[in-house]
């Protein structure tokens, strides 16, 4: 434990207060930094009717980011959601959503309606 | 805790191999580990609202119980960070602890924010992910005491997990760096850090469940930079991370100092600067 005068208590705290306020923003700055806008995205159109993704398998090229358009021919909204591809969006009835994803590595990223269990569908890249 | 949970695992596998794992969606890791982070950032343009609660029960003598509860708003502005921020509640409740005066309160505690990186994100051939996390807090009131106290900390995490069977077994590990400055109403200021890390195990069970233990070996100084040791703690304990819906899920978890000691003091444990038990039990709603 430190003793400090009342005056150099007060700065120094404040002090500290404002590195943790830059240190925080200086993170901030560095994870908003993202390299894959700058790239030609691979498009993906998936139709989603009667509950289930048309095509349900598709594929993309690794290192470039993919953009999906979902178009939603059912009378209700769906969720285009997928944990692996770390996007959700909703898409209303009778309409189309665009979602785009980062340059992603090859593997298989699972995709689903989150309001619908039975629908699912897979991209796979390579 | 690893043994345990082995056979826990073992004993369950008739069933686990009953239900197909691939069928499941994958999991977000983010709190199937208990006081463990895992990596998981949440999806983009996900928002969640969080009531995080962490009891701290028992010190040497008398009664001790406090709480510190995050009301916390959460959302995903890309897919590779995650932005928290919220207020915290506190409670104590102590009562014939030495070096501690006598307290019963409610109150408002503080603020706090949180910065979220993925730095290595786990695909179908990778099962390691990483995340980094910044968490500045401010407190009005003292975690340990209940005083007024001006207090700023500057939590500093390195949360990893590994998924070692497809969506069925995973492996969570934190190191934690938490340097912190307290102004007291007397005009002392107290600099001390904690600093450690932990181990967890957790075994998806249904596509919803997921149970595990966790292991922390924690580690405080009477400094920031990590010279002046006063003393360390092993907590060991279960983890439950419960999904009811798709949007809504509760995580609970509960530690107990297993082995401890205090520079200077030759007793078992170490409960002047940790506690005996800790408990957490958070309530998440996505929208």
């Amino acid at each position: 434990m430190l003793k400090l005068e009342e005056g150099q208590q007060v700065s120094k705290v404040t002090d500290m207060t404002r590195k943790l306020a830059l240190a925080a923003l200086c993170a901030l700055a560095a994870f908003a930094a993202s390299p894959s806008q700058a790239q030609q995205a691979t498009e993906i159109r998936l139709t989603y009717s009667n509950g289930q993704f048309q095509p349900n398998q598709v594929s993309a090229p690794a290192d470039k980011p993919v953009t999906f358009r979902v178009k939603n021919l059912d009378a209700k909204a769906m969720e285009f959601e997928s944990t692996s591809l770390r996007v959700e969006k909703v898409v209303a009835a009778n309409s189309e959503g665009v979602i785009n994803v980062r340059a992603l590595k090859s593997g298989r990223y699972e995709f689903y309606d989150d309001f619908n269990d039975k629908a699912r569908g897979a991209l796979t890249v390579q | 805790m690893a043994l345990c949970v082995i056979a826990g695992i073992s004993s369950y596998g008739g069933a686990a191999r009953a239900e197909d794992a691939s069928a499941w969606r994958d999991i977000e890791t983010k709190y199937i580990f208990g006081f463990t982070t895992g990596s998981g950032i949440g999806l983009e343009g996900e928002k969640e609202f969080t009531v995080d609660s962490i009891g701290r029960f028992g010190k040497r003598d008398g009664n001790y119980a406090a709480t510190e509860t995050k009301y916390e708003f959460e959302f995903t502005p890309s897919q590779f960070i995650q932005i928290e921020f919220g207020a915290l509640g506190s409670t104590h409740n102590i009562g014939g602890v030495t070096g501690l005066d006598d307290r019963n309160q409610v109150a408002l505690a503080g603020g706090f924010a949180e910065f979220r990186y993925l730095a290595l994100e786990r695909t179908s051939n990778n099962p390691l992910a990483v995340t980094l996390a910044v968490e500045p807090t401010v407190r009005r009131i003292d975690e340990t005491s209940g005083e007024r106290v001006r207090n700023f900390e500057f939590e500093t995490t390195v949360n990893a997990d590994l998924e070692l069977m497809r969506n069925r077994l995973y492996a969570g590990f934190n190191l934690l760096y938490e340097p912190e400055v307290t102004q007291m109403l007397t005009g002392e200021t107290q600099r001390e850090a904690t600093f450690g890390g932990s181990a967890a195990l957790s075994l998806r069970l249904a596509s919803n469940v997921v149970l595990g233990g966790e292991v922390w070996y924690l580690r405080h100084y009477d400094a920031a930079n990590l010279t002046s040791f006063t003393g360390d703690a092993v907590m060991l304990g279960p983890t439950l991370y419960l999904r009811f819906t798709p949007k809504m899920f509760m995580t609970a978890a509960w530690n107990t100092q297993v082995w401890g000691r205090e520079i200077g003091n030759p007793v078992s444990l170490n409960l002047a600067e940790f506690q005996r038990h800790r408990a957490k039990l958070k309530f998440a709603w996505e929208f």
